[in-house]
């Protein structure tokens, strides 16, 4: 989808040895590092808080505590799955701040009964409807098959890389993956008339 | 709908959410953006982290997950030595009364019951992450794995026998009937090794709506952040 930005020869010697210069407060290293995984970056935080200004927030976060942390990274290690891993525990953490002054207006509702924000983009009703229902179906699914459904499809993220950013194996990863779907078609059954 | 309908549309659907990913990320700067963060980067404060290792006379703490205690027995050094510099200070005068900083007793009740208003903000934001992770709970189980819970639920019990002695010095009433309230629930939340079962986590949510625990912490925030 959205042009990789990460060269593909872009080894993790390189990218340790840019990292050492950002340590060493080299801006242009740190410039070059954000050139590279800004748009990555931003396709998780947007897949997570499905908000531009949220999403491009996360993003400044993400890369600031990149700064701070560059010397915690391992050679070795998936750089961008670290990098990815940060980008999402950011992203959760903005959600369920976003969540929590949700609830905070709804102090009578229960969490789980609060509507989730759907942009609506307008258009057909009915088709817009559907789409308002995947999306609250997605956002309801257990916290890590949400996570692998999104990345899988959102980011289109292969199994190893996100077995790499949640820290899972690549079967849990597909089992998750399997089961994120199979409770999506049982949600969505009564909207779409499937058997579920 | 058939089993191909059903995955044109998640295919559908899904190829919508990249269309909007794409359209939001087409309408970013992205020349602009790596320089706006490196300034703000470079212009904060520097505060580089190291990998931690458990090496050392004093490692084997760390790996004993004692951080809480530490830094609470850190902050209680701190408080101490501050306190005792300025009580034995007191009666000798000192030397260059223009260049000396002098602490009142008032002084430094008042700093250690902001410490103890923060702290207890602090207990409590945490303790409503905790909660709001069992409520956000779907059909299939808990958002964060049980072991995992478990361990935060005693991290925060740890932090809550540190709290007590702050609570009750400075009468801190309203906010420790709260905090005890939470603790049981914590204590509950720490006992469970295995995945909560359905019955168990809505026996908790009961709990938690009973007793309105949710609305009571918003309300003792408000009212510590207002330092009332």
């Amino acid at each position: 989808m959205i042009d990789s930005p990460a060269r593909p020869q872009t080894e993790a010697a390189e990218i340790a040895a840019l990292l050492r210069r950002v340590q060493g407060g080299d801006r242009e290293a740190f410039m070059t590092v954000i050139r590279l995984y800004q748009q990555k970056v931003f396709v998780m935080a947007y897949s997570i808080l499905r908000d531009r200004e949220d999403a491009l927030d996360a993003v400044q976060e993400t890369f600031l505590r990149l700064y701070q942390k560059a010397g915690l990274y391992r050679q070795g290690s998936s750089f961008q799955g670290w990098l990815l891993e940060m980008a999402k525990n950011i992203s959760i953490d903005s959600y369920r701040r976003r969540r929590r002054k949700r609830q905070e207006g709804e102090t009578g509702r229960r969490v789980e009964e609060i509507p989730i924000a759907v942009m609506d983009k307008g258009g057909d009703s009915a088709a817009s409807d559907l789409r308002s229902a995947f999306t609250r179906s997605v956002e309801t699914l257990a916290e890590r098959q949400r996570m692998v459904f999104v990345m899988r499809h959102y980011n289109e993220l292969a199994f190893n890389e996100i077995s790499e950013v949640l820290k899972i194996s690549v079967g849990t990863a597909k089992s998750l993956h399997f089961k994120a779907v199979q409770n999506l078609r049982k949600r969505l059954a009564p909207v779409l008339g499937m058997e579920p | 709908m058939k089993s191909d309908d059903e995955m044109k549309f998640f295919l559908k659907e899904t190829e919508a959410v990249r269309d909007e990913i794409r359209r939001a990320s087409n309408s970013v700067d992205w020349e602009a953006l790596p320089g706006l963060i490196a300034d703000k980067a470079l212009a904060g404060p520097r505060r580089t982290e190291h990998v931690r290792r458990a090496s050392g006379p004093w490692g084997w703490l760390w790996s004993l997950r004692l951080r809480p205690a530490l830094a609470g027995l850190a902050a209680g050094l701190v408080v101490g030595a501050a306190a005792m510099y300025f009580v034995l200070r007191a009666p000798g005068g000192r030397p260059d009364a223009a260049s000396a900083y002098h602490a009142s007793g008032e002084f430094l009740d008042r700093a250690e019951l902001e410490m103890a208003r923060r702290g207890t903000l602090d207990y409590l934001e945490k303790s409503q992450y905790m909660l709001l992770d069992v409520f956000g709970s779907g059909e299939e189980g808990p958002v964060v794995p049980a072991a995992v819970r478990a361990e935060r639920a005693r991290d925060l019990l740890q932090r809550k026998k540190y709290l007590n002695g702050q609570l009750e010095r400075f009468q801190m009433a309203k906010a420790k009937v709260l905090c005890d309230q939470i603790e049981v629930l914590f204590r509950e939340l720490s006992d469970i090794s295995e995945e909560l079962s359905a019955a168990e986590l809505a026996r908790i949510k009961d709990l938690v709506e009973e007793r309105q625990l949710l609305l009571k912490i918003n309300l003792v925030k408000r009212e510590l952040e207002s330092g009332v």
